[in-house]
């Protein structure tokens, strides 16, 4: 072996190879910093949906410290984000509500808030009135969140106001942004509750519970809403409803399970499937609802409604 | 009028000394094969089991097989500097695989990295740490290659290394250089720890990710006997593979209990396995007895505290958490980690057991170099599967946030709670974002299927 090196001597090889990897990492310039790639939707008058007449840009929390009010906008979103944890007497379940508004009310078919501040006052079928804002967060806390309303001109209230406000960036009041806040679900299919339980054990129950008790972080704070059970959501909510759960399921849940999408979400279930594992966990015990006396005072009456 | 004669000279002599190398290149690596007398029983049930079982401890298939392709096809593209290198088809098929491999040709291909033909391998294939393994574990991988292995007809790819770099005889120089012949040499008589050590060193070839590579790319070190740099990290593909050595963002804050719980299942309560050590865990470690397993932790954790590095961090107190809760966010990082972050990491930084892995305290994290992080956030990338937990989370990608945001927000989870780490600039960022859209796809870079009709066929078994 050693006449070999005396041939070819360690310094010859390290040389020839040093210059070939010196000269494969010169010569390449790293092109300009990336901008934000930020969601583009159009936007449109309420009459004719097929006009494009401006862009709606989402915006990044970032852009919050511009705002005059910005402390306020801030403080709105970490309510929505934190619900339970920071309004603890107005929350009775375990509940935030960015439970179910996907990645703080940015994502559509995930509930989002963006056309929120101009789509309310509207009259809801559930109320048979005209509602505001202030009224539709009400009813989440009431219903969604088990628990009681805020003062409609509490600094809380006035924040979460000041949020949604701020992701509608200026879409004049009689425009809105061309996205659906829920994906369609064949209402049609008729739930299978025994293949719903499987579904739910296979791919909601490690986060879930396996009781449907849901997961809370090492403080104590909840990560995964309970989806049964006394600090679940009570009948009121439209998560109560197999259909309006389904299309919520299809396409935002699991969490974590994709590479896109900003919580990696959504778009494993079939439509079967989805209703056979939201009839699994809607008919599962939950509180009542004292206020359903109220509700659809003119009759029509989903099909998927618990009263 | 003489110096005009110089550089004939000169040419007519480098002419000659290229034409011995060469020639003595062709005949370097019959130095290095060796014929044996053990007879195969490639039909033996036993002997291809134990296979099966070796062939996991050195996965093969992780380099041997694509995302779509058919296991052990080859096919798989190894980025290096120069181009691509492909990983060949090491199916039994005649025409395009090993399927006429002796047992001698395919030991002097595994152990000695000479193919049939006596042509030398790229050392990207790991048998400087083969060569370890007895002819005997050898053979069982042989039985098991040639009667369990379904043979695929796929012709191998044409490496994509410019002319000169793809000449192959310059690589019986390397290996007489850098794979000099070497038996396993047991650190002690302990027979645990030797048994771990031979896993590490040998088949599971851990140092061909986390051994750093010399100016050959040859590991600078083959066993902790060699240099205490040994298993010190090193970067490849994109990723960090940390130092697994003793030192506090080696493996000192980990514990063999923890060590056994992420071989065995990719993950514990505060972390997860991601990117190539991902593959690692599905491909190989989690099909490991629990002894095997318990033998790479143990001996792992004898490693000394790699060279020059702290053996221990300074204490810092977390101030992060209470600022979260606060909504005190008092830099851009924290406004960023609070809108993307937050959900699944927590305010905390401790993540959720077993779904979400911890920031804070995460040795990947806090590690000197930031590729890791860099990487899967702009790539995202998920968990490994095993059969003990239900389901294998996946991180989404941030590639539609800035390179300067994404700067922030990866120094910004390394350096809060009590993590530190030196900062990344946005060069990093463009330079890492540059490199992945070369980089190929492996399985755990994309998404689980968790459709339904997956589950029921098995998908997720």
């Amino acid at each position: 072996m050693t006449h070999l090196l005396f041939i070819l001597p360690r310094a010859t090889v390290y040389a020839v190879l040093g210059v070939i990897s010196i000269s494969t990492v010169s010569g390449c310039s790293n092109p300009a910093p990336a901008e934000r790639n930020a969601p583009e939707f159009n936007t449109v008058t309420a009459d004719d949906a097929n006009e494009d007449i401006g862009t709606y840009i989402l915006p990044q929390d970032t852009a919050i410290l511009y705002e005059p009010n910005a402390e306020e906008i801030f403080y709105g979103k970490r309510l929505l984000n934190e619900t339970k944890r920071l309004l603890p007497e107005h929350v009775g379940a375990q509940m935030n509500c960015n439970s179910c508004h996907i990645s703080q009310g940015k994502v559509p078919l995930g509930d989002p808030y963006i056309n929120s501040y101009n789509t309310y006052p509207r009259v809801m079928p559930r109320a048979g009135k005209e509602i505001d804002l202030e009224a539709r967060i009400n009813g989440c806390f009431q219903r969604s969140m088990n628990g009681k309303p805020l003062d409609r001109e509490s600094p809380e209230m006035q924040a979460m106001m000041a949020y949604m406000k701020w992701l509608s960036q200026n879409t004049p009041k009689e425009h809105k942004v061309d996205i659906k806040n829920a994906g369609a679900v064949d209402t049609s299919l008729t739930p299978d509750p025994i293949r719903g339980e499987q579904i739910y054990q296979a791919q909601c129950a490690t986060c879930h519970g396996d009781n449907g008790e849901g997961l809370k972080d090492s403080r104590g704070d909840i990560v995964f809403p309970p989806l049964w059970g006394d600090e679940s959501f009570n009948i009121g909510a439209g998560m109560a409803r197999t259909y309006k759960a389904a299309a919520f399921i299809k396409y935002n849940m699991p969490m974590g399970i994709q590479t896109k999408g900003l919580w990696g979400h959504g778009n494993v279930l079939s439509d079967q499937d989805a209703v056979d594992v939201a009839h699994f966990f809607t008919h599962q015990p939950r509180p009542d609802f004292a206020g359903k006396v109220n509700d659809w005072p003119s009759g029509k009456k989903p099909k998927d409604a618990r009263y | 009028m003489k110096n005009k004669k110089w550089p004939l000279i000169i040419l007519i002599v480098g002419i000659i000394g290229l034409v011995i190398a060469f020639i003595i290149g062709q005949l370097l690596p019959n130095m290095r094969t060796s014929t044996s007398n053990i007879e195969v029983d490639i039909t033996d049930p036993a002997l291809i089991k134990k296979g099966a079982y070796i062939a996991r401890t050195a996965d093969c298939v992780a380099c041997h097989t694509t995302l779509d392709g058919e296991t052990y096809a080859g096919g798989l593209p190894m980025l290096t500097p120069l181009g691509a290198i492909y990983s060949t088809n090491i199916t039994p098929d005649k025409d395009t695989g090993i399927g006429n491999y002796s047992f001698d040709d395919f030991k002097n291909a595994v152990k000695h990295g000479v193919r049939r033909d006596n042509k030398a391998l790229y050392p990207a294939m790991p048998y400087p740490s083969y060569q370890l393994m007895p002819d005997e574990d050898v053979a069982a991988m042989y039985a098991f290659f040639m009667s369990d292995v379904k043979p695929v007809q796929q012709a191998n790819l044409k490496n994509e290394l410019p002319p000169v770099a793809n000449w192959r005889w310059p690589l019986a120089y390397w290996q007489v250089l850098f794979d000099r012949k070497r038996e396993f040499v047991p650190e002690t008589d302990d027979a645990l720890l030797t048994r771990g050590q031979y896993l590490i060193e040998g088949p599971g070839h851990c140092g061909s990710c986390h051994t750093s590579r010399g100016i050959g790319f040859q590991e600078v070190a083959l066993s902790n006997a060699d240099s205490n740099k040994y298993l010190s990290g090193a970067v490849i593909d994109g990723w960090r593979a940390k130092s697994i050595r003793g030192e506090h963002r080696g493996l000192g804050t980990w514990t063999v209990a923890e060590l056994n719980d992420f071989f065995k299942t990719g993950r514990t309560d505060t972390t997860a396995a991601f990117g190539a050590m991902a593959e690692v865990v599905e491909h190989s470690t989690q099909y490991m007895t629990d002894d095997d397993i318990n033998a790479m932790s143990s001996y792992l954790k004898t490693l000394s505290p790699a060279p020059n590095k702290e053996e221990t961090l300074p204490n810092k107190a977390d101030t992060t958490t209470q600022k979260l809760l606060d909504g005190n966010y008092d830099s851009r990082g924290a406004t960023l980690y609070a809108e993307y972050c937050q959900v699944c990491h927590r305010a905390d930084g401790q993540g959720v057991a077993r779904i979400f892995p911890a920031l804070d305290g995460n040795s990947a994290v806090y590690s000197k170099n930031a590729d890791s992080v860099l990487q899967i956030t702009l790539s995202g990338g998920r968990m490994p599967k095993t059969p003990y937990d239900r389901m294998a989370f996946t991180m989404p990608e941030f590639s539609n946030l800035s390179d300067a945001d994404v700067a922030e927000v990866v120094n910004y989870v390394r350096n809060s709670w009590t993590n530190q780490a030196p900062k990344i600039d946005v060069n990093d960022v463009v330079k890492m974002r540059a490199f992945l859209a070369k980089k190929p796809k492996t399985s755990t870079d994309i998404a689980p299927d968790l459709s339904i009709d997956a589950a029921e066929k098995g998908a997720n078994q």
